[in-house]
């Protein structure tokens, strides 16, 4: 049997399809966010990797931002749940999952049994988010999937002391300005989006295991820098993008499973 | 809201207001009627702090409008913005402060420009009233007030109360001499005589009607509650703005039957299926008010309580001077430190059987919104709740989101249906 997910985010859409609750069949990301046609290509890239069609596919659930948007889904849960769902599938005694996404971060803690038992969110802005280190490296005239390499090389951690993106956007050019090197700068950036982050860990409590979800999880400098603030190991994933549709899947699934639909 | 087809067209009917709804819409024109009628006889008419001693202004018999109470029904109308971009604009005030001082303080700035109009309107004052029992801005939004309006303030200077639920003895000396001191300077602003025997009848209506509202918010601990608890924050006008008034203990002796008659029928105000009942933490987002109470009840979410409506409980017994004066202090929390402020949530939660909590962490309200943080890890040792934060205003509209405020009370609701299924699994 065969379970959707799809998650709709402000900057990426991505989709996973779920074999009988414990196999992901197909997996895909899609660089364009709600209300662009990334849903739809997201949703047939997947379908193609699992070589099935859409009428085989039992049930399926969206999440994310733009989940009151995709009118194919049979049911939605809020973004908060399905990484919540997602990461215990993946890491089953995670405890603490970050989630920093395109505009906004979140901390989900877990029981033992890894039932979602509090979450924490950013108030509204963008520091700290996904959308931060886009408008810096736009500045810099990089590319954000670079931005962890480049930090890198770093020699110092610049330091960035506006939490807002907009007076970071002018600090870090007068620092570019300024002849600061660009690792040491990429460095700083990362440090003040960990150092944004960590203020809301340390709001839910970091129990053991931390992972982290998101596109942002992918960027090594922003990880070490969290690891730093938050003093403790953050788990990875490769697929670490894909933990909210994962989600949806596996809800889907556990929907069709329920005693009431068995018969 | 109900809707009928007439032909091709579809026509959205709205349901009529239940009795006490209207006589507090009533109440509240006659209120603004009678500052106006006032106004024009060139009668004093003052404009106070939204928990001020009304007892003395009531004896006097002269008309006191409320601008906090003010601020929250223009902008639940939408009309706020214009008077907040005026002081934020030409007057220069930073976005920083309250949202209610700047509408207001916008709004007295232009109070005779026929350009800006607003629904209710207040007539220019000739006297201000303030007591600082339940926000330290308030002194200097009066005192803008003042300065800008060139009159005077009457003051009743409350003092905080570090974990102690009674003000000692000398905290109640010190606010009865002011309550004494602000009525001898009040008979000669006004050129009256106090009457001290009226006085004793104004206390008496005024604790007649705090006691009845209380009784009609206990009625909402019932399970499925008879009223929407933002009902809660409609019904406190009357509180607010006439609470030594006998037109209030009408209102409240009309709504407890129409409580009592919800309950016998098992229905509610309520619009939905009330299968989840949390807490309201902070003041209501006054121009998204419709909104959260929309999404509230797409998830059959009813905020039963909330930890703002009590603060006009303030309870003494007639005649005794110094027990108002103790309770002037005390009644809204505000004044409270943390641990009792959260203390009195948790009772307050087991009580109304709150299965979380929703905090409104409100941008204009620091002294509101200080206390969420630390106080929703109180709430969540005590209880084992969750508890969902967003972000919101009382008055302005650029910092709440919907889109963030649904994703919040899902992800809250997701949880509370966790709970109550592994609950339930317990018992089988």
């Amino acid at each position: 049997m065969l379970t959707m997910g799809v998650d709709i985010g402000s900057t990426a859409c991505k989709c996973v399809i779920l074999e009988d609750g414990t196999e992901i069949a197909a997996k895909a990301v899609v660089p364009l966010g709600t209300g662009t046609k990334g849903v739809n290509e997201v949703v047939e890239i997947a379908l193609k990797l699992a070589n099935v069609q859409r009428s085989e596919l039992a049930l399926v659930y969206v999440t994310g931002y733009g989940r009151f948007n995709f009118p194919e889904a049979d049911g939605q849960r809020s973004e908060l749940s399905c990484h919540a769902k997602g990461m215990k599938f993946m890491v089953p005694d995670v405890r603490t999952i970050v989630d920093i996404g395109g505009q906004d971060v979140k901390v989900l803690s877990l029981a033992p049994n890894g039932q979602m038992i509090n979450f924490i969110m950013n108030d509204k802005c963008a520091a700290g988010t996904g959308r931060f280190l886009d408008v810096m490296a736009g500045i810099l005239d990089k590319k954000t999937s670079e931005l962890g390499d480049i930090d890198a090389k770093a020699k110092e951690v610049a330091s960035i002391s506006s939490t807002c993106t907009v007076f970071a956007e002018s600090e870090v050019i007068s620092k570019l300005s300024a002849n600061v090197p660009l690792p040491d700068l990429v460095a700083g950036i990362h440090a003040s989006v960990a150092k944004r982050v960590a203020g809301l860990v340390f709001r839910a409590g970091v129990v053991q295991k931390v992972a982290m979800s998101g596109g942002v999880a992918l960027n090594k400098g922003v990880v070490r820098a969290l690891e730093k603030e938050i003093h403790s190991e953050i788990i990875i994933l490769d697929d670490c993008q894909i933990i909210g549709a994962l989600g949806a899947a596996l809800y889907a699934y556990h929907e069709i499973m329920k005693p009431k639909n068995k018969e | 809201m109900t809707e009928i087809v007439v032909g091709d067209q579809k026509t959205k009917i709205k349901k009529p207001l239940p009795k006490s709804r209207q006589m507090v819409n009533e109440q509240t024109a006659k209120a603004y009627a009678d500052a106006w009628e006032a106004k024009r006889n060139h009668q004093p008419i003052g404009w106070s702090t939204a928990i001020f001693p009304q007892e003395i202004c009531e004896t006097f018999g002269v008309p006191i409008l409320y601008p906090e109470n003010n601020a929250a029904s223009v902008s639940a109308k939408h009309m706020g913005e214009q008077y907040i971009e005026h002081a934020e604009g030409a007057m220069r005030y930073p976005i920083n402060i309250c949202s209610y001082a700047r509408l207001n303080i916008g709004m007295a700035d232009v109070l005779d420009d026929d350009k800006y109009v607003s629904d209710p309107k207040m007539p220019r004052p000739d006297f201000l009233l303030l007591a600082n029992n339940s926000c330290t801005q308030l002194m200097k939004w009066y005192e803008a007030l003042a300065r800008n309006l060139n009159i005077p303030i009457f003051f009743v200077d409350c003092l905080f109360n570090y974990y102690e639920e009674e003000p000692s003895s000398h905290k109640v000396k010190y606010v009865r001499s002011q309550i004494e001191n602000c009525i001898k300077d009040l008979e000669k602003f006004l050129g009256k005589k106090f009457d001290w025997d009226k006085f004793l009848e104004v206390q008496k209506i005024s604790q007649q009607n705090r006691v009845l509202f209380n009784e009609i918010v206990e009625l909402n601990s019932r399970i499925p509650a008879p009223m929407s608890g933002f009902d809660l924050f409609n019904y406190m006008a009357p509180l607010v703005i006439c609470r030594g008034k006998a037109s209030t203990t009408a209102i409240f002796e009309e709504l407890k039957k129409e409580v009592l008659e919800h309950i016998k029928n098992n229905t509610s105000t309520f619009p939905g299926d009330e299968q989840y009942r949390v807490h309201w933490e902070g003041i209501a987002c006054w121009p998204n008010l419709g909104f959260n109470l929309k999404t509230l009840k797409r998830y059959n979410v009813n905020a039963v309580m909330n930890g703002y409506v009590t603060a006009w409980d303030v309870a003494y017994e007639p005649g005794d001077l110094d027990g108002m004066a103790k309770a002037y202090q005390i009644s809204s929390t505000n004044s409270l430190s943390t641990p009792t402020i959260m203390g009195k949530r948790v009772e307050s939660m087991k009580h109304f059987g709150c299965d979380g909590m929703l905090c409104h962490v409100n941008r204009s309200c620091k002294l509101m919104t200080f206390h969420i943080h630390v106080g929703r890890e109180m709430v969540e040792k005590e209880l084992g709740v969750p508890i969902a934060t967003f972000d919101g205003d009382q008055s302005d509209t650029r910092v709440f989101s919907e889109a963030q405020f649904e994703t919040r009370l899902q992800g809250l609701v997701e949880i509370m249906k966790e709970n109550k299924e592994t609950k339930e699994g317990e018992r089988d």
